[in-house]
């Protein structure tokens, strides 16, 4: 998957004011790359992830995904990408807490319709992989916070995506649980050639990534190419 | 939970109120079978209900000879005794009797029961005016551990048991059946009776008999068929229609219930349904989970309803029978009939489905970019 922003920006109303979150983008994401996004709070890397995640959509420019206008997708073409090509995440994990690991990390899989037999062999060797082997039908509440981002990862990885887009992935994290989850996440990038865009503060991920952009103000410039 | 509850009381409710007056209303429906194609003579002062007197009015018991003899469209007259506990003992009015006596002359039983048998076809009505020989309900007969041949008390009487009904009308399943004459002499109504069954010869019409005969009697009332339904049908609709009105007034309130706690439950859930937003969850299928909730909240609070109300319908039909909880019991099928569980059951469920609506369209309307951007 190669994604392209052009001239990408979004803007939001809050009362009276306009904010521009995201100011003439341009950047490329190339396949099996490590994309690193730093910035202060309130830059605008999460509006731009949810914008390249197809979760968001630009107020101007365009977002090519593979040379197609996204942004002229159908919102169903737009969920499909995002469930079968694309893995999220979050920050804060957001996992289901009614659900245990194992179906947490089924539950992607359930939606991209695969049977129950390929979702649980699946799901038990993900969460193997990410060291979880033990915690299969822990509910997140049971978790600790390094569990529930490899439960989250694991999810990520469910349906082999092209791509995995991380919003401050190690945010909540201390700092061994968050080298963790770093390391974690290069291995897919190496080992899958699966493309992660990371936006971070975490200075081990900018170190690590193929590219680093620095959002400011909504405006993004090329910080560093390893 | 709190509205599964909510839903259970709703639908228990709805069940108990509707069972026990379907169940009256049948009963009084039944009483009419017991005179089918007869015109009842009663006093004027009297009040009926399909085609029992409940209260007031005695007639002579030689009137039944006079309107044989002098109405050519008669082929039979039969006077007949009720004894409700209202009519004896005083007190309120009861639709369905609890128990009462039915005095008839013994060669006319036929007149009033029709083909009812006794159970297992054992003993005989009474055969003799002069007898104290009385054939009981099934219903009693089972309260009170009955059986032919045991001597019942009544009045100071000891009764011989010679027969049990064996049927299913609510009313003769309570009655004592006696010949006229012990009827009278046990409630001290000699000569006295408060119906006379008539039959028209063939073909004569009810309609005409009564008018006839109304013209020429003036202090009774001829009751057709179709005059005792008239009385009774305004208010077995009154009565069909309020309990439609309840229904309808608690199936609102239970919408109104699921719908406003599983909004409530999918704004508390707004970030569990941003993540399914996020990984790319079909907006039917999170729309098919919402609706789920409610399906689920509508089987198990219409199941829990079902089964409550039934209990409810059971202690009510016990109290107003005064037929122990433990006898009624088996008979749960008939007050609440399966039927009318499935109709309840399903009209709960569908309620909650539509309650369950507005929330579901919220729910995929809840998009990742703008919930967590109001989080950070």
């Amino acid at each position: 998957m190669r994604i392209k922003t052009v001239n990408v920006t979004r803007k939001y109303r809050i009362g009276p004011s306009e904010i521009t979150a995201v100011n003439k983008v341009n950047m490329e994401i190339g396949e099996a790359k490590f994309i690193a996004i730093i910035g202060p709070s309130g830059s605008g890397k999460s509006t731009l992830l949810n914008i390249i995640g197809l979760n968001d959509y630009p107020t101007s420019g365009k977002l090519f995904i593979d040379n197609e206008d996204a942004a002229k997708w159908p919102s169903s073409l737009r969920r499909k990408t995002r469930l079968r090509r694309m893995g999220f995440v979050f920050q804060t994990f957001n996992l289901l807490p009614t659900l245990n690991a194992l179906e947490n990390v089924e539950l992607p899989m359930a939606l991209a319709g695969k049977t129950r037999k390929e979702q649980r062999k699946k799901a038990v060797q993900l969460l193997e992989a990410v060291g979880l082997s033990e915690r299969l039908f822990h509910r997140p509440k049971e978790l600790s916070i390094g569990e529930m981002q490899r439960v989250a990862i694991a999810r990520a990885l469910a349906n082999e995506p092209e791509i995995i887009i991380a919003d401050e992935p190690t945010g909540e994290l201390d700092s061994k649980t968050a080298k963790e989850i770093i390391g974690l996440l290069l291995d897919i990038n190496r080992k899958n050639k699966t493309a992660v865009v990371v936006a971070t503060h975490d200075e081990k991920i900018v170190e690590a990534a193929d590219e680093t952009y620095m959002l400011k103000d909504g405006e993004l410039m090329l910080k560093r190419l390893k | 939970m709190l509205c599964i509850i909510g839903v259970a009381l709703a639908a228990t409710f709805v069940v108990a109120v509707g069972a026990t007056t379907t169940r009256y209303m049948t009963v009084i429906k039944e009483m009419n079978v017991l005179f089918s194609g007869q015109v009842m003579v009663v006093s004027k002062n009297a009040i009926v209900i399909q085609a029992i007197p409940i209260t007031r009015g005695m007639l002579q018991e030689k009137l039944a000879e006079e309107l044989e003899e002098n109405f050519p469209e008669i082929e039979k007259a039969v006077p007949v005794l009720f004894v409700t506990p209202s009519i004896y003992f005083g007190g309120n009015i009861f639709p369905v009797p609890e128990n009462f006596s039915i005095g008839v002359p013994v060669e006319n039983w036929r007149m009033v029961l029709g083909p009812t048998p006794l159970k297992g076809g054992v003993g005989h009505f009474p055969t003799s005016d002069s007898s104290n020989e009385i054939v009981i309900g099934g219903s009693l007969a089972e309260q009170y551990d009955l059986t032919v041949g045991d001597i019942l008390k009544i009045q100071g009487y000891d009764l011989e048991i010679v027969g049990v009904l064996d049927t299913k009308m609510a009313v003769l399943n309570r009655c004592m059946l006696m010949s006229l004459k012990l009827a009278q002499k046990i409630y001290n109504y000699q000569g006295s009776v408060n119906i006379i069954a008539v039959k028209p010869v063939q073909g004569y019409p009810q309609q005409n008999l009564s008018k006839t005969i109304e013209e020429r009697v003036k202090y009774v009332s001829v009751l057709t068929e179709e005059d005792r339904n008239d009385i009774i049908q305004p208010i077995l609709a009154q009565i069909e229609t309020w309990n439609l009105g309840i229904q309808s007034v608690v199936f609102v309130m239970s919408l109104i219930l699921v719908m406003t706690v599983t909004i409530m439950s999918v704004s508390e859930r707004r970030r569990d349904f941003a993540t399914l937003d996020a990984i790319g969850a079909p907006l039917s299928y999170v729309f098919r989970a919402v609706l789920l909730e409610t399906v689920i909240i509508g089987v198990l609070g219409g199941a829990f309803g079902i089964i409550f109300g039934s209990l409810v319908s059971l202690v009510l039909a016990s109290l107003y029978t005064n037929i122990p909880l433990h006898l009624i019991f088996p008979s749960v099928f008939e007050i609440v009939p399966p039927l009318y569980m499935l109709q309840i059951f399903t009209a709960i469920v569908i309620v909650c489905c539509l309650g369950g609506i507005i929330p579901a369209i919220n729910a995929t309307k809840i998009r990742v970019a703008e919930t967590l951007r109001a989080e950070y």
